[in-house]
């Protein structure tokens, strides 16, 4: 049974539509500079998106109190949802991921708490997780089978794998996958209290990248199965081909050096969805720009693929690590990849790992065929996705 | 340097849960990492922490951590000739 | 499906209790939860750094594989209505209030995987990982992708549920006004170990589960055709194990399971929101003592959501 993509929706700090973000992947145009919406007191770079809550607020139309991260992921739930309505006959369901879920107004709250007598108890209305699946489900008027998952930076990719399994075994018709993040001090003094936040600009897969630089944003994707093409005749973008899920079982938050995890999700999803591994034509890599990561990934692409290891190339340096939203932003990227034939470059690369030797794409590629795009997202806790699209 | 290494004894039991640990139950020498005290790099973390906060000697490399954290006897050292 | 294990720490006698069932007491204020000797269960290198949400979830996770026999899981999924709330105070209240570097360990150990993550750290489980968290119906979540995994390749999945409580949330839900549930906020965990295969273990069957978000309009038809679904109907039913804490009134569970017998599950369990999951191991152990043949647990914790799961006799 074929789990067909019929459209899909994002938002980044590289744009706040589908367009915006493919004109500046090909323009290699960065979305990271020094912050400037949320309010830090200090100079750090990271992957705003470009409107303030209140412009995002007007823009969807929707009551307050609701957080950054329902905030973003409806933006870009309602991009992907253009033109589908509710009908009796599609069995539909949305699954969203997220890291912090409401953190970005509990953290104002608590602030508040901190400082003054009477901070507004509103505002953590908004915390959990389901809730800011909940407000984006509503403003969308899908209802039935709504759920969250939260597997730290793999949960997008999980969303996306979980509704396709609903579809399989016929639990559903259409499912609206995704996840979003917003930015927060939590997260931001989190990865610092790790000491994997770069103060410079982040460099994929470089030699000498020192860490990570956060970002925030939302993707979703509408799947749909055959007996919904037939009522809604959408036509499809891509299929999602095959995917795994796998833990690491290594640390908390470190990769492992021989990138077993990481390994067995490529792998796995490589047989599940019985693709041959020469035929995979770019690898959107999970690449985040931590010394650790960077290497552990690459250990498992060469375990993988040998001396044949794809083109491939990390877009963290353009909207830095939206967290759980990454998965389902860099799906929405692998399948503009296979649109467009195009691979995007991987900025700020200029020197090697030692270790491994392997050079990213850097170079917007134009000239190749695109037919099946492989995205990694692997997370703290082990948690480690794969998720493979197929030109329709 | 004795009253130093007995305080970071104490520091280090206090700062990383080590509720069953005395200080009487680690030598001076004994590594702190691995076989001997069993501590590890989210450890590791916790005593950059405590270097900068407690001692004003910043790390930027986790990575330089290895050598100064081997024992009680290296991380005195290295406290005695950086801290500020 | 079968059940082949069940654990659970909770306010009740239950953890390692086969008698537990019979020990039910009605909470009132004053029910602690009721914890094991976590060094049994957990390396003291491990445990130092665990707050409650992880230590009751690692340990009943352990024992279910200790009861099972199974060692390697072919999945591991969680469910979390608020993951690790101490942890994620901890660090916010650090991140606010502390100058310079800030102390890593509480921002590891805040984000919602954290215990599934650990539970396969432990067990050295390199398979399929989940952490589901959707507020009241985390545990159903988790349960239907367990079956998903059943009806998949997979044989033994690891599931269940675990919700902590923390002062702070105490102090929110009184300034909310909801007094009648400020005082008995709790905690607690219920894992199991569900499998194709019966065992000399298995104790019940577990049939389905199914949810319903942002549309419970008409709960007596979804009840209906859930159970329609699954061959049976309410007919069928000898006990109703509901989880609504005051979100829908008695002449509506009246008007819903007429005869059938009703207990409430937070009378035993207090309130968090993935009390399903107590309720499920309630159940359990009572097909298993012959005290039924078909028990429904019905979840409307939230008022605008609803979760069931439908458990038999091994003979049914």
């Amino acid at each position: 049974m074929s789990i067909y993509i019929t459209s899909v929706g994002v938002i980044s700090a590289i744009g706040l539509n589908v367009e915006e973000n493919y004109r500046s992947l090909k323009n290699k145009k960065t979305g990271i500079a020094p912050i400037k919406f949320l309010d830090l007191n200090k100079n750090i770079l990271a992957g705003e998106v470009k409107l303030s809550n209140e412009d995002l607020i007007e823009r969807l139309n929707v009551s307050s109190p609701i957080s950054r991260t329902s905030l973003l992921g409806l933006a870009a739930a309602k991009e992907a949802w253009k033109g589908h309505q509710h009908n009796d006959a599609i069995r539909t369901g949305l699954i969203s991921a997220t890291s912090v879920g409401g953190m970005d107004n509990t953290e104002k709250y608590y602030k508040q708490r901190l400082e003054t007598e009477s901070p507004d108890i509103s505002l953590v209305t908004t915390h959990d997780s389901g809730n800011t699946t909940e407000r984006i489900a509503k403003a969308l008027g899908i209802s039935g089978y709504i759920n969250t998952l939260s597997t730290a930076c793999s949960s997008g990719a999980n969303a996306i794998m979980l509704g396709a399994r609903l579809m399989q075994q016929n639990k559903l018709d259409r499912v609206l996958v995704g996840g979003s993040d917003s930015f927060t001090h939590f997260t931001e003094e989190g990865f610092r209290s790790l000491m994997i936040y770069s103060d410079e600009w982040v460099k994929p897969f470089d030699e000498n990248r020192d860490g990570l630089n956060l970002g925030e944003g939302g993707g979703f994707l509408v799947l749909e199965n055959d007996k919904s093409l037939a009522i809604t005749n959408n036509k499809p973008l891509a299929t999602l081909a095959g995917w795994a899920n796998t833990a690491d079982a290594y640390h908390q938050t470190a990769s492992s050096p021989d990138g077993k995890g990481a390994t067995l999700a490529i792998s796995n999803a490589l047989k599940k969805g019985s693709i041959n591994p020469s035929k995979v034509s770019y690898v959107n890599a999970h690449g985040t720009g931590t010394p650790n990561n960077d290497l552990s990934e690459s250990v498992a692409l060469i375990n993988v693929f040998k001396d044949n290891v794809p083109p491939f190339s990390s877009t963290k340096a353009y909207t830095g690590h939206t967290l759980a939203a990454s998965g389902a932003i860099e799906a929405v990227y692998s399948i503009l990849a296979l649109q467009h034939n195009v691979i995007f470059p991987n900025l700020n690369f200029s020197t090697p790992i030692t270790d491994t030797k392997l050079v990213p794409v850097v170079n917007l590629n134009k000239e190749q065929e695109v037919n099946i795009v492989l995205s990694n997202s692997f997370g703290f806790g082990g948690n480690n996705s794969t998720v493979i699209f197929k030109k329709a | 340097m004795e009253d130093l290494k007995e305080k970071l004894k104490e520091q280090i039991i206090d700062r990383l849960n080590l509720e069953d640990v005395n200080v009487t139950d680690f030598s001076d020498d004994m590594p702190l990492f691995g076989g001997g005290l069993g501590l590890d790099s989210i450890d590791a973390l916790e005593l950059i922490v405590l270097l900068e906060n407690d001692y004003g000697i910043e790390l930027a490399n986790p990575e330089e951590g290895k050598e100064i954290f081997d024992t009680i006897n290296s991380l005195a050292d290295y406290i005695q000739k950086n801290r500020k | 499906m079968y059940i082949n294990a069940c654990s659970t720490i909770s306010h009740q006698n239950s953890f390692q209790n086969e008698n537990w069932i019979n020990e039910l007491t009605l909470l009132d204020e004053n029910n602690e939860l009721i914890t094991p000797n976590y060094k049994e269960f957990i390396a003291p290198t491990a445990l130092r750094r665990m707050s409650k949400i992880i230590r009751m979830g690692l340990t009943c996770a352990k024992d279910c594989v200790k009861q099972s026999g199974i060692e390697n899981p072919d999945a591991i999924i969680v469910g979390t209505a608020l993951g690790c709330l101490a942890d994620t105070e901890k660090f916010l209240n650090n991140a606010l209030t502390l100058k310079g570097l800030i102390p890593p360990t509480a921002f590891i150990q805040s984000t919602h995987n954290t215990i599934a993550g650990q539970i396969s750290l432990e067990l050295k489980n390199h398979n399929y990982n989940v952490t589901h968290t959707q507020n009241s119906l985390s545990f159903e979540h988790a349960l239907i992708d367990a079956i998903l995994c059943l009806n998949e390749d997979d044989s033994n999945i690891l599931v269940g549920a675990v919700d902590e409580e923390i002062p702070l949330l105490g102090e929110l839900t009184g300034q909310f006004g909801l007094d009648s549930i400020k005082n008995k906020l709790t905690s607690s965990a219920s894992f199991f170990m569900l499998s194709n295969n019966k065992t000399e273990t298995s104790k019940a069957k577990l049939v389905d589960s199914y949810t319903v978000g942002l549309n419970t309009s008409d709960s007596k038809k979804i009840i209906n055709e859930f159970l329609e679904r699954n061959n049976t109907s309410l007919a069928d039913v000898d006990l109703v194990l509901s989880n609504s804490y005051g979100t829908v009134s008695d002449s509506e569970i009246k008007n819903l399971f007429d005869s059938i017998e009703v207990i409430p599950v937070e009378q035993h369990t207090g309130y968090h929101l993935t009390t399903a999951a107590f309720g499920m191991h309630l159940a359990t152990e009572m097909i298993n003592q012959k005290s039924g043949n078909q028990i429904l647990i019905y979840n409307t914790l939230n008022n605008s959501n609803i979760g069931l799961t439908l458990l038999q006799s091994l003979e049914a």
